[in-house]
């Protein structure tokens, strides 16, 4: 069955609301003490899922301030403070040289991994549960800890391979994302696949090895000088700043055609009742906007992170394309009604980031 | 115009399913008629129950208490003004500012902890049993002995710890055995630890000209031990961590500022005074007397000016000159006796070889 693609999603949101509604939320954090950031969060996804349209029908986002509040103040209890308990008496067994405290220091690193990739697994499910569309909720299946321990060994195998696991894994993550992801009672698909992204990970690799080889050449050209520390020292310092710029252009630029490539993928494998996304991203579009929303965040440090963020979810609109229109007259409301609270590990640990 | 018999077309969609069904809307008696394009009504929505719901474009986005999950979109807004009552509420409209008032009041509440902290920590330390407080101090002591020589001179050593039994015997009978180790650091400082663990570096020893001094720094130092300071300075840190946790809602540094709290053990002023009239206590007691203390403390107050940065002790003792006045203001007992004899302060200032 093959129909024409059409682009169902708009987005409506203007920057310039979005942006007061950022001032918005600094001056109430200030008068809060910064307590108010679980209800501006949820003001900001309100604005941003309500903007969107699928269809011609908007996306509502229908969580809460409380919730985030309360789930942070859960995993502060529960999760965070007996962590920190275990650090300590890490350190105090490392000051008694008790060879055993450094073992108890890898496990709590490793636990704090599986539960930062747990929590924000978590995360995910508590906004997709969260997300209205016609009435009908989103959500997410599979298991948190099945989804930590995959990305554990990614982040495992990624050093040991030099860097090779890493289109794999990440394909590997985002499969187990995707065909987890539910509307109403139906499931996404997703098939996509990492063989094709490899030989734009290629570059990536051959020109970050470049990059490392002309700088370690150039501080050993230095060393080779014969100059003590103190004269050496700044040539060295001012060597990597000058590599700087060159490194933005030598690995930030097949960087971003590597990430391209991820995405039409994983737009391409992804389908939902045998319809099928498609992503049309323009190369310099996509730098244009990680460079904007890069400078808009560290400009206003971090305040005018919500822009960002209207600026990704209008790009995905204008990007993505369904080939057909699923039956959504077959799509029931699922039986999961979501978790009673939200994102805890993750706001503590880690931080959700711009929505 | 068209009277009564006005309606607007629009979207329902009845939250069972995903289905976007096209319908026509007019006011009937009982509120909405909803009719689908066979003209068979699909729902009657009470205009009390209806709720007006955000919509992005000129659309009006309405929602039915008794049906939750179902959406009718009218695409007619005139319509919508004419038939809706114009306070109608709008989903969610919790009252922002009631809200920020609250959450201002929490704000206060989290400054007040942060007020209360070192009075609630010297509180909930009576929790922490002795007995955890000594392992702590221990490993935390056996730490010095990894990064410094420990001086084991027989005959100062004993002199000192003959001292500190003598001056322990007013702290509380859980503290009568202290531990004391002298770790060869030119640095003047001595310091307690959690439990009943007292440093003294051998710069300490150096600077001091009279063994009543030694023993007024012992005293304080005692002080601290029987009075549970470093673990008091050990929770607060942490609590301090927590509550930064709480507002900035990063984490990360915790851990790093609950070590840190746990080494350097900052002590507030109030422990310090404690301290020092701890200190002039248990000298008299001892039938010590204190001048030796006053002694110490002004000649600290001639070198804070200076570049005594190797007095560490000048650092988390700041104010010797107040402090100096403050002991001197107490009633020195009748007879002063000696704190340690010259053959034993001798061997006491030339302990680590020095
Ligand atoms: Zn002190």
């Amino acid at each position: 069955m093959t129909s024409p693609a059409i682009r169902p999603f708009r987005h409506l949101g203007f920057s310039g609301d979005i942006c007061a509604l950022a001032l918005k939320n600094l001056a109430l954090s200030v008068v809060t003490l910064s307590i108010w950031r679980f209800w501006g969060r949820t003001l900001v996804r309100r604005a941003l899922w309500g903007k969107t349209t699928a269809w011609g029908d908007p996306l509502e986002y229908v969580g809460t301030g409380a919730e985030l509040f309360k789930g942070f103040l859960l995993a502060l209890v529960l999760v965070y403070l007996p962590l920190v308990a275990g650090f300590i008496w890490a350190q105090t067994l490392i000051e008694a040289e008790n060879p055993l405290g450094g073992f108890l220091i890898l496990v709590l690193y490793l636990l704090a991994a599986l539960l930062i990739a747990a929590g924000s697994y978590r995360a995910r499910r508590y906004q997709l549960c969260r997300t209205l569309w016609r009435g009908i909720r989103g959500g997410q299946t599979g298991s948190a800890w099945a989804y930590a321990a995959r990305s554990l060994l990614v982040w495992v195998l990624i050093p040991l391979s030099l860097g090779w696991a890493a289109p794999w894994g990440e394909m590997w993550l985002a499969r187990y994302r995707m065909a987890n992801t539910t509307f109403g009672d139906r499931a996404f698909t997703c098939d996509a696949r990492a063989g094709n992204l490899y030989g734009r990970y290629a570059l990536v690799w051959v020109s970050a090895l470049l990059l490392l080889g002309g700088l370690s050449l150039g501080i050993a050209g230095i060393a080779a000088q014969g100059m003590d520390e103190e004269e050496a020292a700044p040539l060295i310092g001012g060597l990597i700043i000058l590599c700087l710029p060159l490194a933005v252009v030598m690995v930030g630029l097949p960087l971003a055609w590597y990430r391209q490539g991820v995405m039409v993928a994983l737009a391409a494998g992804t389908g939902f009742d045998g319809c099928r996304f498609k992503a049309e991203i323009g190369y310099w579009a996509m730098v244009r906007l990680a460079i904007g929303n890069a400078l808009i965040s560290a400009m206003s440090m971090g305040v005018l992170r919500p822009w960002a963020a209207l600026r990704i979810f209008r790009f995905g609109c204008a990007v993505l394309s369904v080939e057909g229109v699923p039956d959504f007259a077959a799509v029931h409301q699922g039986q999961d009604s979501g978790p009673g609270m939200g994102e805890g590990v993750v706001s503590v640990l880690d931080g959700v980031g711009e929505f | 115009m068209d009277g009564p018999e006005r309606s607007s077309p629009g979207r329902f969609n009845d939250g069972r399913n995903a289905a976007s069904r096209r319908v026509r809307v007019s006011a009937v008696p009982e509120g909405l008629g909803i009719r689908g394009e066979d003209g068979f009504l699909v729902a009657v929505w009470r205009l009390g129950d209806v709720e007006r719901e955000a919509a992005p474009g000129a659309e009006v986005r309405l929602r039915c208490v008794a049906e939750p999950a179902a959406r009718l979109t009218l695409e007619d807004a005139g319509f919508a003004d004419w038939v809706l009552p114009p306070t109608l509420p709008r989903r969610r409209s919790h009252g922002t500012l009631r809200m920020v008032v609250g959450l201002a009041l929490g704000a206060l509440v989290l400054l007040a902890l942060a007020q209360a902290l070192p009075g609630l920590s010297r509180y909930l330390v009576a929790f922490v049993p002795v007995e955890t407080e000594r392992a702590w101090g221990r490993s935390m002591a056996q730490g010095f002995e990894s990064r410094f020589r420990v001086c084991r001179d027989g005959a100062g050593l004993a002199a000192m710890e003959r001292l500190t039994a003598r001056l322990a015997q007013g702290l509380p009978p859980d503290y009568h055995r202290v531990t004391l180790r002298v770790v060869d650091s030119p640095v003047v400082n001595a310091l307690a630890l959690p439990g009943a663990e007292i440093v003294v570096f051998r710069g300490l020893m150096v600077d001091m000209e009279h063994p009543d001094e030694l023993a007024g720094v012992l005293a304080h130092e005692l002080t601290h031990v029987g009075e549970r300071h470093p673990t008091v300075a050990v929770m607060r840190g942490v609590g301090v961590g927590i509550l930064v946790t709480l507002v900035t809602g990063d984490a990360s540094g915790l851990v790093a500022s609950a070590a840190s709290a746990l080494m350097a053990a900052a002590y507030s002023r109030d422990d310090e005074a404690a301290a020092d009239r701890g200190a002039v206590a248990l000298l008299t007691r001892a039938g010590i007397g204190h001048a030796g203390l006053a002694a110490f403390f002004r000649r600290l107050d001639r070198q804070e000016g200076g570049s005594g940065s190797l007095v560490a002790w000048i650092g988390t003792h700041p104010d010797s000159a107040v402090r100096a006045a403050a002991v001197e203001a107490a009633p020195l007992p009748r007879s002063a006796a000696p704190s340690m004899s010259e053959g034993e302060w001798s061997a006491v200032k030339s302990m680590c070889g020095g």
